[in-house]
């Protein structure tokens, strides 16, 4: 039984880590948006391009208040070292409302004036808290900038002292403190497991208690959401497990900005791997992260979408304590959900699970989302088709006897013609994902080879088969003409082996020139 | 951009480069053209010439000779929309516009870099102003990610502390804009509702001329060709016309007034040409004046030919000119010389006694050598007519060079071709619309007046081509308004729909505004044929420079009608 088990487990791995690992899928997810944005942004700079530009800068200048105060940085820098508190607090606070301002904040200039050591030096002024604030600040929002912003802040040795604020007695104090850290380890791992050295979570966590307010909470939330950030590498395993039991409080919040910040932590936490997945597990948050997937609010759902969906990328075990919580009955909505997004998250947490044992499999169907998949695969956007893609082809994939009558059922459900349409995509990822599956389709129905055969010439696909023998894609080539040899061509065998193109030593392909010729003088 | 110096940052600019001519289908166009063909031939400029019929092939072109051309000259089309967005341009490509479509697109107004147009600033173009529209988008970002918050993207990574003032301010900027946002659509929808015609592009060619001293005796008649094409087509108000014959008179004096006293100023090879008071009477130098009185618009409507009644009427109208039948209706060249002495005089004359006040036009003639002696109008018909030629299946570019070609003086053979056809032009109009009235098939819907050319009524084929739809549609509109009784309808726009392509089960339909004294001659039927396109996602195709013609598939027509109907009430 355990062998066997483990023998299932090894057939899951390697078969999500053969370019059906949900990483690479994700990875891929997040460059279509990235592509998509800076579309738009080259569209607008299109339409702005050589358009006169005068008038538009004095526009953004104007902003802020600082202006009005004409103060300069020599003046500020030279005050602020003054030994009259209250000439040193105006000098800060005059700096600090430079960076706070909502336009183009002047970190760089700041910066390069030689104020950060003059800021960090006023942290320690524990006799005057006001200072100490507003030192803070400046210093959060210098951090808030680029990395080497960032970096620059820490440079300047703030991170004990502000580690040390944690501890003040004043509140807004404290709360400064933590958002400047939170800037801090938001910048990346390395940030981030520095701040974590010098030991934040404790003091961090001790805030979350029933009297703290709750835009304080909401701070301390968002610093926890970029503990969890970050899987190169991943934060420390005793910070997860430090962390967890305070999400597991969290969760249970009703101010939507913090349930949403929990989430997302978790999200980031069930993205690390396997073993944190298992942490996260172990936590017992499961239970009550499934139902946020119908929260009213949609931001709640996308995040507990993508925690759950990175839940199931997991062993066949874990995926299966998440089916526990009858996740399943979530899906119906989220398939029908208004939010195209939400509609490929939600096909894409269901091709892992059609990716898992037969069991698992059966809970789709039963659940009745296999005519809902399909339909996201004939009608949804397309990366909801891709993700629809590879649901069905995972499916169809493991090849076990018992899985026959699963993808009959999925025949049935006329899955043959919306997968065969996207053998026309130029994405050969897909190509590749649909040929496969129509191939095993026709592997596992056996003596009924012939009727699905039919089905695919009759809706076209058979077409696009032939078509993709010339793709360029080597394993694309190799399926396409598989499928064609073996179920397309069984009456003139003899004559289809000389167009075979012979293999040479490297692996490619030979073509003999007349064979092209005799498709591109077709026409007369 | 404006160009305000055209030799300087126009023609200095081409002169050392190698130039694609993209040119419209129409008479004016071709003018332009010529002219500019003439200055490129002086200073042996390099230039391809290619006609384009519309967006579409204008794009097409574009892709296929982006990279080979720096600089393209586009004339009667490009200014009317966005050429960059459309286009995506190369950042080194340069376009010169010179188009009477208005309004220009606002983003082709303020691109400094590759967008140069040869329109006169002082047309009323009513431009908006730079800060209404454009707008740092600095902005437009914050509200993007605020968006995309809310649609439940991850939390950032790092976050600055605004002061209390900079939350409201950013409050206050965010509904400031959208305010400006707000305002922008109303100015833009002001400005882009009507559509017009500016200063003829021949004109501006000429002026080009002109002010580097190169003009010709033949550039001027371009010019006169370009505004007559405007005239002809009614796409300039009575005022701005009179005001651009003034002006080209001044220039018709100025190259015509050598030998003016001798009695042999005519030779073989001489070109005169003369500003004059004729009647609105079409090709009837070239026809017989019975023909012409039958087949000019003016006359037609007026006298409403296509009742017994006005025919009755004519027969009177002749007889009141003391002109006898048999001598009408021979040929104009035939017709007794006596008669011909005084004869636009008897014309005036017994027109304002029926009526026809307005049947005298300023206009000008020309005469090549001896015999040929043209009036404006004849050519314009005439170059019209061999542009949209549908005797037989040639295609447009064959078209094209015909009706180019027949603008030179050597090729008079060309423009007699042409003049025969533009006569039968007038003819299948005069029929069509005297058809369509006697027939009842111009049907008032509410806010316009509606009339469809079913597939099998005669001609109809000819009347699948833009200008020729747009002629019928103006005279057909003009018959109309004079043979209703209805007040109401007198007052109404006119939309004419003909068969494109019946096996694509396709129609063009064409919109003219309505036929009213001093009207400012400008036409909402483009807007509007997009916003009712759009509503009911008809299957449209608005191909044509002129965005008030539309061509969309057959079944689809009842409903983009209905939406028209619902938009205009």
């Amino acid at each position: 039984m355990a062998e066997s088990a483990g023998l299932e487990n090894h057939r899951i791995k390697s078969f999500k880590n053969k370019g059906r690992d949900v990483e690479t899928m994700r990875r891929h997810r997040n460059e279509v948006t990235i592509e998509l944005r800076k579309n738009k942004r080259d569209e607008h700079l299109l339409k702005k391009r050589n358009v006169p530009q005068e008038e538009s800068l004095e526009d953004s200048d104007v902003d802020g208040d600082f202006k009005s105060q004409n103060v300069t940085l020599e003046a500020i820098l030279q005050n602020a070292t003054s030994d009259n508190p209250t000439t040193q607090l105006s000098a800060v606070q005059a700096a600090r409302k430079l960076l706070s301002s909502d336009r183009n904040p002047p970190i760089d200039d700041l910066i390069k004036s030689g104020i950060l050591p003059i800021l960090v030096k006023c942290l320690e002024a524990d006799d005057n808290p006001s200072l100490q604030f507003e030192a803070a600040w400046a210093l959060t929002n210098i951090a808030s900038g680029t990395s080497a912003q960032t970096q620059a802040v820490v440079q300047s040795n703030a991170v004990p002292l502000f580690l040390r604020l944690l501890q003040s007695v004043h509140q807004n104090v404290c709360e400064q403190a933590v958002w400047a850290l939170g800037n801090i380890i938001g910048d990346g791992p390395q940030c981030r497991d520095y701040v974590i050295s010098l030991g934040v979570v404790k003091p961090l966590l001790s805030f979350i208690n029933p009297s703290i307010p709750i835009t304080f909470l909401r701070n301390v939330t968002w610093v926890i959401v970029n503990l969890c950030r970050n899987k190169d590498p991943p934060p420390p395993m005793e910070t997860v497990q430090e962390i967890l039991p305070a999400l597991c409080v969290l969760i249970y919040h009703t101010d939507i900005n913090i349930l949403v910040d929990t989430v997302w932590a978790l999200s980031y936490l069930t993205d690390g791997g396997n073993e944190q997945i298992q942490m996260v597990i172990d936590s017992g948050v499961v239970p009550y992260l499934v139902p946020l997937l119908s929260h009213q609010e949609v931001k709640v759902q996308t995040a507990a979408l993508r925690a759950v969906g990175n839940i199931v990328t997991g062993t066949d075990e874990q995926t299966q304590v998440v089916l526990n919580c009858d996740v399943l009955s979530h899906f119906q909505n989220l398939l029908s959900h208004p939010k195209e997004k939400i509609n490929k998250e939600a096909v894409w947490f269901l091709s892992n699970i059609t990716a898992g044992n037969q069991q698992q499999v059966q809970a789709v169907i039963d659940a009745g989302l296999i005519p809902m998949i399909i339909h996201q695969l004939a009608k949804g956007d397309f990366g909801t088709q891709k993700e629809a893609a590879w649901a069905i082809s995972n499916l169809t994939i493991s090849g076990r006897k018992d899985q026959v009558s699963q993808v009959e059922y999925l025949v049935q459900q006329n899955v043959i013609q919306p997968f065969c349409n996207l053998l026309a995509v130029k994405d050969s990822q897909v190509v590749q994902v649909v040929l496969d599956g129509l191939k095993n389709i026709l592997i596992m129905a056996g003596e009924e080879a012939s009727t699905i055969a039919e089905i695919i010439e009759e809706c076209g696909g058979l077409e696009k088969i032939e078509a993709l023998q010339q793709h360029e894609n080597e394993e694309i080539y190799k399926l396409a003409f598989e499928i064609i040899d073996q179920y397309f061509s069984a009456d003139d065998i003899d004559e289809d082996q000389s167009l075979i193109p012979e293999a040479t030593q490297g692996g490619t392909y030979n073509f003999e020139p007349s064979s092209n010729i005799q498709t591109k003088e077709f026409n007369f | 951009m404006f160009v305000s110096d055209l030799r300087k940052e126009f023609y200095d600019v081409i002169v050392t480069q190698r130039v694609l001519l993209l040119v419209s289908p129409d008479v004016d166009a071709l003018c332009a053209c010529k002219i500019l063909q003439a200055l490129f031939q002086c200073d042996h400029v390099q230039y391809t010439l290619i006609p384009v019929s519309g967006w579409q092939e204008l794009e097409s072109i574009f892709l296929e000779h982006q990279e080979q051309f720096r600089y393209f000259v586009l004339i009667n089309c490009g200014a009317n929309i966005d050429l960059l967005e459309t286009l995506q341009p190369p950042e080194e490509t340069v376009f010169f516009i010179c188009d009477t479509h208005r309004p220009i697109d606002v983003v082709n107004v303020y691109n400094d870099t590759q967008i140069k147009l040869l329109i006169k600033q002082d047309d009323d173009l009513e431009i908006p102003a730079y800060d209404d529209i454009f707008r740092d988008d600095e902005d437009e970002d914050e509200d993007d990610d605020s968006g995309n918050e809310s649609e439940g993207s991850e939390p950032s990574g790092k976050r600055r502390r605004f002061d209390e003032g900079a939350v409201e301010r950013r409050i206050e900027r965010r509904r400031q804009r959208r305010e400006w946002e707000a305002r922008r659509r109303e100015i833009l929808f002001d400005y882009e509702q009507y559509e017009y015609h500016g200063t003829s592009s021949a004109m501006m060619m000429f002026e080009l001329a002109w002010i580097m001293s190169k003009d010709s005796n033949d550039m001027l008649w371009w010019a006169i060709l370009g505004l007559t094409d405007q005239w002809v087509q009614d796409r300039v108000t009575q005022m701005k016309y009179v005001t651009d014959v003034g002006t080209l008179q001044r220039h018709v004096s100025r190259h015509n007034h050598r030998n003016e006293d001798e009695e042999n100023s005519l030779s073989i090879d001489c070109m005169r040409i003369a500003f004059e008071y004729d009647v609105r009477l079409s090709l009837y130098q070239h026809w017989s004046l019975y023909e012409s009185i039958c087949n000019s618009c003016y006359t037609s409507s007026s006298l409403k030919l296509w009742s017994v009644q006005g025919q009755k009427k004519l027969q009177e109208f002749l007889a009141d000119m003391g002109l006898p039948l048999k001598q009408v209706k021979q040929k104009f060249n035939s017709m007794d010389i006596s008669l011909k002495e005084n004869l636009r005089e008897m014309i005036e004359e017994s027109a304002n006694k029926f009526g026809m006040k307005d049947i005298r036009v300023q206009t000008f003639s020309v005469q090549f050598g001896f015999k040929n002696k043209f009036l404006a109008s004849d050519i314009v018909f005439a170059v019209i007519a061999l542009l949209e030629n549908a005797e037989r299946d040639e295609n447009g570019t064959d078209n094209f060079i015909k009706a180019l070609d027949s603008l030179s003086r050597s090729n008079l053979d060309k423009l007699h071709h042409g003049l025969e056809l533009s006569k039968m032009l007038l003819r299948a109009i005069q029929q069509t619309v005297a058809s369509c009235i006697c027939t009842n098939l111009i049907l008032s819907q509410g806010p316009f007046l509606y009339c469809y050319l079913m597939e099998g009524t005669p001609d109809v084929k000819m009347f699948s081509k833009p200008v020729s739809l747009s002629l019928l549609c103006k005279y057909l509109l003009k018959s109309f308004v004079s043979s209703t009784k209805n007040k109401r309808c007198k007052l109404l726009p006119l939309i004419l729909a003909a068969p494109l392509d019946v096996e694509k089960g396709t129609v063009i339909m064409v919109g003219i505004p309505p036929e009213v004294e001093g009207s400012d001659k400008k036409n909402f039927f483009g807007r509007a044929f997009e916003k009712a396109a759009e509503s009911t996602s008809s299957r449209t195709l608005h191909n044509q420079f002129d965005m008030s013609i539309v061509n969309l598939k057959t079944e689809d027509r009842s409903k983009f009608l209905d939406a028209l109907i619902s938009l205009l009430s």
